[in-house]
């Protein structure tokens, strides 16, 4: 069951609100909405009348059925109605009418059982629409407001656009009815507007998703001219990056997808990025949105006929129509069953509604809407509208429905390539024939004649010709049974040869153009099949046929639209153009409010009307209707401009109002907004400098990580909605922070604050890497420091300690120990060498690298030096190696500060091991590795690496080699406070308080300090110092300034 | 082992009840603590909530018996039906798989024999739960009136049979009455190795409330809570300075806006998943138990091993201050369609030692007096056969006409049978116990009021029944 159940309850409070109201209780707008929630099913909405009993009009009710009058004006009380609904017979099964509600229907007897205006002499079948039906907010036309009367406003009121007028105007109404003066004070004005920085932060993820860079910030700080925010708001909305941040919404009510759901199987969509494409594009483009809806609807209506290769148009028109293949569909991927069929058509009914008409019109699937006047065969004339294109008796699975891109050209060159394929298969062919003669040649070689005739023969003749006693032979033989999968047994040489071929085959075949595909609804011409009405949604009981129609609700006097059942005109019935053409139009009271009121939603983090898929009565009514109704009408009157729409709400001084103040002191309070999910992930990538801002094209795959969890598929960095969505498989980082896990479509993302979310920005595999790349990334951006920062690390303990250090120098012979050494100062990068230039003008070719390094003249010998960290025994293993043929080769020594020469070796155009055993060494003594030139100093290039083994007196071991240790210099502490500067401006688009600057340095020193206690604990190829500052790095981007846009 | 304000209760001997005396101390914090009446645009956090009356419950384990347990062959003996033991049912049926329907009775297989004190009749299937006859009040006469899974598990869950999208009683449960432990997330869910239950995360879903109600799963295999272990290179001190300089900052925000609930609440649930990160880790750990306990639970023993050890973990949980831990099974091992001779015995075999010693272990500690112990499924099932062919294969079909549950511990009356079905065990026929009922009774030992329970949604009042009728089962009350 995947019906959406409305809540029954809600009548009990919907009926206590009508008890509250004074006036008098009317049949039609108290009685029937009661009667039409628990009673029409079988007392009014189909011909079939239970008990015989109709509830439709007032003068029926008292007539009764069979067992009577069903109320009676006389003693209320009595009337067998209420007796039945009291009792609980009725309704029949599980539901009951709440006491609130049968009370509400005993008063309205008492008083007479009154209607609103006499009752028609006769009714035709159904349920109807009530012009009491008709008068609730959303089916009303939509009404321009007045705005002029509100220029008494005080220029403090910061009145910027009608937006900003009718908030103002619906609080002074408010604050006219309340009594208390101060209340009005409070409800006059907006909150202070907020800053610039604010501002263009708040735009740029309102608009793009993304943050903005420290220089763009900087660039829109430093503008002074009187129009900066109008350029702003005009160079976000020509942003590439609008349609991403804009289509992930759409994409979210759409019920975008990769997968097909439905079943376990969860069969992956290949091609649904295209219209995820369309979409971004298109939206880029500000496509009017009347037509981005109506391509979506019927793009394959408007393609008009396919002559020979698609063009261009035509393939945006076919991706459009995307949308009515977003549904789950189950049908290719082994349930091609008609509940399986019919599933797909009311999950596409489902997105339509929600999306396009905001009403649940899912609900009328099985019977007359319980609460909104949606009758059961309005359900039936719009799904009769798509019926052509999605027919459940003419059904076409997924794959069937795919448009291959391929143009006559691909067409003629794919075809010529298998011609070329063929020829190389044949080639093969008798190449194998070949071989394969040669092998039986060669085994029956093994056999004397005349066996050895008789073998071939028996071998040769076809299996069902063989007499018995060429079989027996074949038996009796096997080996001589020579088959092509077993030749490479025989003739190794000859399998070799013929992978060849395969492999030329695929280079071939490699060489074919792309097939691509669209994955789009197409109406095959002159299929116009009739749509039956399933009773109680039942595809097994069709009952009665339904022509296509608009919403009888939604449309003038609630009088339907009928649409051409097959439009001469087109190759297609027409009907979903024709329904996309009402559904557009000015008339059409819902479409625009529902899109304007969706639009509201993402800027404000909550609709005006705060149910944006229903409309109807379960859905709440707007706050603002009259806000809703401008922006409505001002967005058809734009030219249904969805950019016009956004520059107009960002105007507004409702929407620039500063979140800092408490929200009693605004008339119109929006909360902090946290990041959505994919907006969060992107914005950590934009920090670490990592996003990829690619566009387009097939999805970034996720896998299991080892724990189960569902992650992006290796360093793909693109932004997160290019990541594939598999329905039965959310990406663990997105779902956590209320990424939608697409059942059918989203309506609404709700907004977690919940553990899991801290235990991931604490410990998630993601957010460590993105700290580790803008540590990373601070590194090499941050500024020289600052005299005032130079201060503030003098806190920090320099740690005097280093294990390996880099110099040159010589070897005292005489005293037997190091006689001089002289610490390299220059770092390239990879090779440390005593100034920028090599040769050094003063000292020559001296220089080490990772694993070796070059000495130049005697007395300028390389060395790699050692202090030992403990006291203990060392064991050091290498190997010296020289590769030149010219000079002389060079001389390694091993010098210990404590004991001397521990080894000496050579090594010319070759190498030698350098083991040295069992030395003692104390905390503090250094082991040198000296390598000098002997007597030539020409290429003298060596490599030495070594590894140290030392068992320390306190019983642990311990392990260095030199080529994994070699590092540059040691981290200079003078530039962490610009590191840390930096990492705020990335991560929090703004620099550091003095205080918050101290704050961060402060914890940079400790957390120093702690890891250069436990150095075993500092990961591979980090200091502790930048160790500190990935730490620094997480903390900002897990913060609630990062979480939250002010 | 940290004493916990249950242990500190229970230690104390001032010979009145400690759930009694918790009230007390509650009563003294009254004003402190926020009333849960709910108010518009109110904050929502899990601090100690005052209750409507004094509770005579503080945790609640539920053993989810998903399929629908055979109660004619388990908890509802019917001598009429071995009668009448292949002969024609007379009333109507309602079947949810026709093509396998038939109308003949089908007697249990299984002897049934009376129990403790008590004298509660069960079936041999389930001797482990015979031997705490004596402790639990069973239900015989549940009715959700529908027959499908989805629509009665919601129904018990969420208060309308069918309806998705609504909180959890135990959602309900943290909302009237907030969490006990700041540790731990005060509503744990232990799913099944073998994977999801039916009807999947919905079954632990806050519905329309926030978020901050919803259940926390523990993964049935390590790591049990994602992303619960800090890296190495983080973990103890480092990890600590981290999460420190981030409560600063995130103060130093939440500061320049006092009226965003949403920043205090991201700021707690940072405490929380830091205390966490220790306390799930001792928690989860059941080497700490005696070797006695491990064998109580069957953990010795391979048919019981896996959901022993959730029940274990699941009283180590309760012990801990969790309101509200739920097991979960894969599938739908009660939902015995056909076979019925193999795969009832199967599951019972898997899950009734581990469920008794869940009470029996509960009850040695003292804490049963404070938890209930629930064990039901949704349904229950038909007494006529559903036909596969032949004898072996037979099974029955599902029924929500009437069914047995029973309840433990938490203020439910001890060595109860409670409401009966008819002769044949299709129907409830005698104090019949709805969902509804079942979650008023369970809110009222909680100390809460089902109907003055409510929560402001889309501008209206719900409750967990929806406004349904709901009756508080005195009758089973201790």
């Amino acid at each position: 069951m995947r019906l959406l159940f409305l809540i029954a309850a809600n009548m009990a409070t919907c009926a206590a609100a009508f008890a509250d109201a004074p006036q008098q209780l009317t049949y039609e707008r108290d009685i029937r909405p009661i009667f039409r929630a628990h009673c029409f099913d079988c007392h009014g909405a189909t011909d079939k009348l239970e008990g015989g009993l109709d509830l439709r009009l007032v003068r029926f009710l008292k007539k009764g059925g069979e067992s009577g009058p069903a109320i009676s004006t006389e003693v209320p009380k009595e009337s067998f109605l209420l007796e039945r609904l009291r009792s609980g017979d009725m309704p029949p099964g599980e539901a009951r009418v709440p006491d609130s509600v049968i009370d509400i229907i005993e008063r309205w007897i008492a008083a007479g059982a009154k209607t609103a205006r006499p009752e028609p002499e006769s009714i035709g079948p159904g349920l109807g629409i009530t012009e009491e039906e008709l008068s609730f907010w959303s089916f009303q036309p939509i009404r321009r407001p007045d705005v002029a009367d509100l220029t008494d406003l005080p220029a403090t009121a910061r009145v910027r656009n009608p937006i900003d007028a009718l908030i103002l105007k619906a609080a002074r109404q408010l604050s006219n009815k309340a009594d208390a003066s101060d209340t009005i004070a409070k409800h006059d004005s907006f909150a202070p507007e907020a800053d610039r920085r604010t501002l263009v932060i708040r735009a740029y993820f309102g608009l793009t998703g993304l943050p903005p860079s420290p220089e763009e910030i900087q660039k829109w700080l430093a503008d002074d001219k009187e129009d900066w925010y109008d350029r702003l708001l005009t160079e976000l909305l020509a942003s590439r990056h609008y349609g991403e941040r804009w289509g992930r919404h759409w994409l979210d009510i759409a019920g975008y997808a990769d997968s097909e759901g439905y079943s376990t199987a969860d069969t992956t969509r290949d091609w649904a990025w295209k219209y995820r494409d369309w979409v971004i594009r298109s939206l880029n483009q500000d496509m009017p949105f009347d037509q981005f809806v109506t391509q979506q609807l019927a793009g394959d209506e408007l393609a008009g006929p396919i002559n020979g290769d698609l063009t261009p148009e035509q393939i945006d028109l076919f991706s459009a129509t995307g949308f009515l293949r977003m549904a789950a569909d189950g049908t290719g991927s082994g349930a091609n069953t008609p509940e399986a069929r019919n599933q797909v058509i009311a999950d596409t009914l489902k997105i339509v509604g929600t999306s396009l008409l905001g009403l649940s019109l899912q609900c009328a699937q099985c019977h007359d809407h319980r609460y909104d006047p949606i009758p059961h065969t309005d359900y039936f004339a719009i799904r009769a509208v798509f019926e052509p294109a999605l027919d459940w008796n003419a059904w076409k699975v997924p794959n069937a429905r795919r448009i291959s891109l391929y143009t006559a050209d691909d067409r003629k060159k794919a075809a010529e390539i298998e011609e070329e394929v063929k020829k190389i298969a044949a080639e093969k062919t008798e190449k194998q024939t070949e071989y394969m003669k040669q092998a039986l040649e060669k085994e029956l070689m093994k056999y004397e004649e005349p066996l050895r005739t008789q073998l071939r023969d028996a071998y040769q003749t076809a299996a069902d010709k063989r007499s018995d006693e060429q079989k027996q032979l074949l038996t009796k033989n096997p080996s001589v049974n020579i088959s092509t999968g077993v030749l490479y047994q025989y003739l190794p040489e000859a399998a070799e040869d013929l992978k060849k071929y395969d492999t030329r085959i695929s280079e071939t075949r490699a060489k074919k153009p792309v097939e691509e595909f669209i994955r789009a609804l197409i109406e095959p011409p002159n299929h116009a099949p009739e749509t039956k009405l399933f009773h109680r949604g039942d595809h097994q009981q069709p009952k009665q046929t339904v022509a296509p129609a608009s919403l009888s609700v939604a449309s003038s006097g609630g009088q339907p639209v009928q649409f051409p059942l097959n439009d001469e005109t087109l190759p297609t019935t027409g009907r979903r153009l024709a329904f996309a053409y009402w559904l557009t139009s000015r008339d059409n009271p819902l479409f625009a409010r529902v899109i304007v009121n969706r639009i509201w939603m993402h800027h404000f983090g909550q609709g005006l009307a705060s149910t944006p898929a229903d409309f109807g009565k379960l859905g709440t009514m707007p706050s603002h209707p009259e806000v809703l109704d401008w922006l409505a009408d001002e967005f058809i009157a734009s030219g249904w401009s969805l950019k016009k729409l956004h520059r107009t709400i960002l105007t507004s001084s409702v929407w620039r109002q500063s979140k800092e103040t408490s929200d009693s002191e605004s008339v119109f309070s929006v909360p902090l907004l946290r990041l959505e999910a994919e907006t969060l992930r992107d914005r950590m990538l934009a920090a670490s400098g990592q996003l990829d801002r690619t566009q387009f094209g097939s999805p970034a795959l996720i896998k299991e990580d080892d724990t189960g969890q569902v992650v992006v598929d290796g360093a793909q960095t693109r932004r997160s909605l290019y990541i594939q969505v598999r329905r039965s498989r959310p990406v663990a980082m997105l779902q956590t922070f209320d990424a939608p896990v697409m059942e059918t479509n989203c309506e609404v993302r709700p907004s977690s604050t919940v553990a899991t979310q801290s235990l991931m920005l604490l410990n998630g595999e993601f957010i460590l890497e993105q700290a580790s790349k803008l540590a990373e990334r601070v590194s090499s951006e941050a500024l020289p420091p600052t005299a005032d920062q130079l201060e503030l690390v003098q806190q920090i303990r320099r740690s005097n300690f280093q294990e390996w250090q880099y110099g040159f120098g010589a070897y005292d012979e005489k005293a037997d120990r190091i006689g001089s050494f002289t610490a390299f100062t220059h770092w390239t990068g990879s090779r440390w060498q005593a100034g920028e230039n090599l040769p050094d003008p003063a000292v020559g070719y001296v220089s080490l690298h990772a694993t070796g390094g070059h000495p130049d003249i005697q007395g300028r010998a390389v060395i790699r030096r050692w202090t030992a960290p403990a006291d203990g025994q060392i064991s050091i293993s290498g190997n010296l190696s020289h590769g030149s043929e010219n000079g002389d080769g060079v001389r390694g020594r091993v010098v210990s500060s404590r004991s001397g020469k521990a080894g000496e070796w050579t090594a010319f155009n070759g190498n030698s091991e350098t083991p040295v055993n069992n030395l003692a060494v104390q905390t503090g003594d250094t082991i040198d590795f000296i390598t000098d030139c002997r007597t030539a100093h020409t290429s003298d290039s060596f490599n030495w690496p070594v590894t140290i083994t030392l068992q320390a007196a306190s019983g642990n071991d311990y392990l260095t080699a030199s080529q994994d240790a070699f590092h540059g210099p040691p981290e200079s502490i003078e530039a962490i406070p610009g590191q840390i500067v930096r990492a705020w401006q990335l991560a929090l688009c703004r620099k550091p308080s003095a205080d918050e600057l101290k704050l961060a340095v402060n914890f940079v020193a400790r957390q120093i300090e702690t890891l250069q206690q436990n150095p075993a604990g500092i990961p591979k190829e980090r200091t502790a110092g930048r160790q500190a500052i990935t730490s620094l790095c997480q903390t900002l981007l897990s913060s609630n300034e990062f979480l939250y846009v002010e | 082992m940290t004493i916990s304000r249950r242990n500190f209760l229970n230690q104390n001997a001032l010979g009145i009840g400690s759930v009694a005396l918790a009230w007390l101390l509650q009563q003294e914090r009254a004003d402190a603590i926020p009333k849960n009446i709910p108010k518009q645009n109110q904050t929502f956090d899990l601090t100690p909530k005052e209750p409507n009356h004094p509770p005579r419950a503080r945790a609640m384990i539920s053993l989810f018996q998903h399929g629908g347990p055979s109660h004619m062959d388990l908890t509802d003996p019917k001598p009429e039906l071995t009668k009448f033991d292949g002969t024609e049912y007379k009333e109507d049926v309602a079947y949810s798989f026709a093509n396998e329907a038939s109308k003949k009775l089908l007697g249990t297989r299984w002897k049934f024999r009376k129990h403790g004190e008590c004298g509660t009749e069960l079936s041999e299937l389930l001797p482990e739960t015979g031997q705490i006859a004596d402790d639990i009040c069973l239900i015989r006469s549940m009715h959700t009136g529908a027959n499908g899974h989805e629509v009665s598990i919601r129904y018990f869950h969420g208060g309308i049979p069918g309806v998705l999208g609504r909180p959890h009683l135990a959602s309900w449960l943290l909302y009237g009455l907030g969490a006990e432990t700041q540790d731990l997330p005060a509503y744990m869910v232990l799913t099944d190795p073998g994977g999801q239950p039916v009807d999947s995360i919905n079954n632990w879903s806050s519905g329309f409330m926030p978020p901050l109600f919803q259940g926390t799963v523990l993964r049935p295999k390590e790591p049990r809570i994602l992303n619960l272990d800090a890296p190495a290179h983080l973990k103890g001190e480092p990890q600590q300075q981290n999460l420190q300089l981030l409560q600063t900052l995130n103060r130093q925000h939440a500061e320049r806006f006092p009226h965003e609930a949403d920043l205090e609440a991201r700021i707690a649930s940072y405490e929380l998943a830091a205390r966490m990160q220790t306390a799930a880790r001792e928690a989860l750990d059941i080497s700490q138990e005696t070797k006695a306990t491990q064998e109580l639970y069957g953990l010795d023993q391979d048919a019981t091993r896996e959901y022993g050890t959730r029940c274990l973990i699941a009283r180590r949980l309760v012990e801990r201050g969790v309101r509200f831990v739920q097991l979960f099974l894969a599938g739908q091992p009660w939902d015995n369609h056909s076979n019925l001779g193999t795969s009832l015995p199967a599951i019972c075999n898997r899950t009734d030692k581990p469920s008794a010693a869940l009470v029996t272990d509960l009850k040695q500690r003292g804490m049963l007096d404070e938890t209930i112990v629930h064990w039901g499924g949704e349904i229950g099932r038909l007494p006529v056969t559903q036909n596969q062919g032949s004898p072996e294969k037979h099974g029955r079909d599902h029924n929500g006409q009437g069914f047995s549950i029973w309840l433990a511990g938490g203020g439910f009356k001890p060595g109860m049978a409670y409401g009966a079905t008819d002769e044949f065990g299709h129907r409830a026929v005698e104090n019949i116990v709805t969902p509804n009922d079942y979650q008023a009774t369970l809110l009222h030992l909680f100390g809460l009021d089902v109907n003055e329970l409510i929560f402001p949604y889309n501008g209206q009042v719900q409750n967990i029944t929806a406004g349904r009728k709901a009756r508080v089962v005195q009758e089973i009350l201790a």
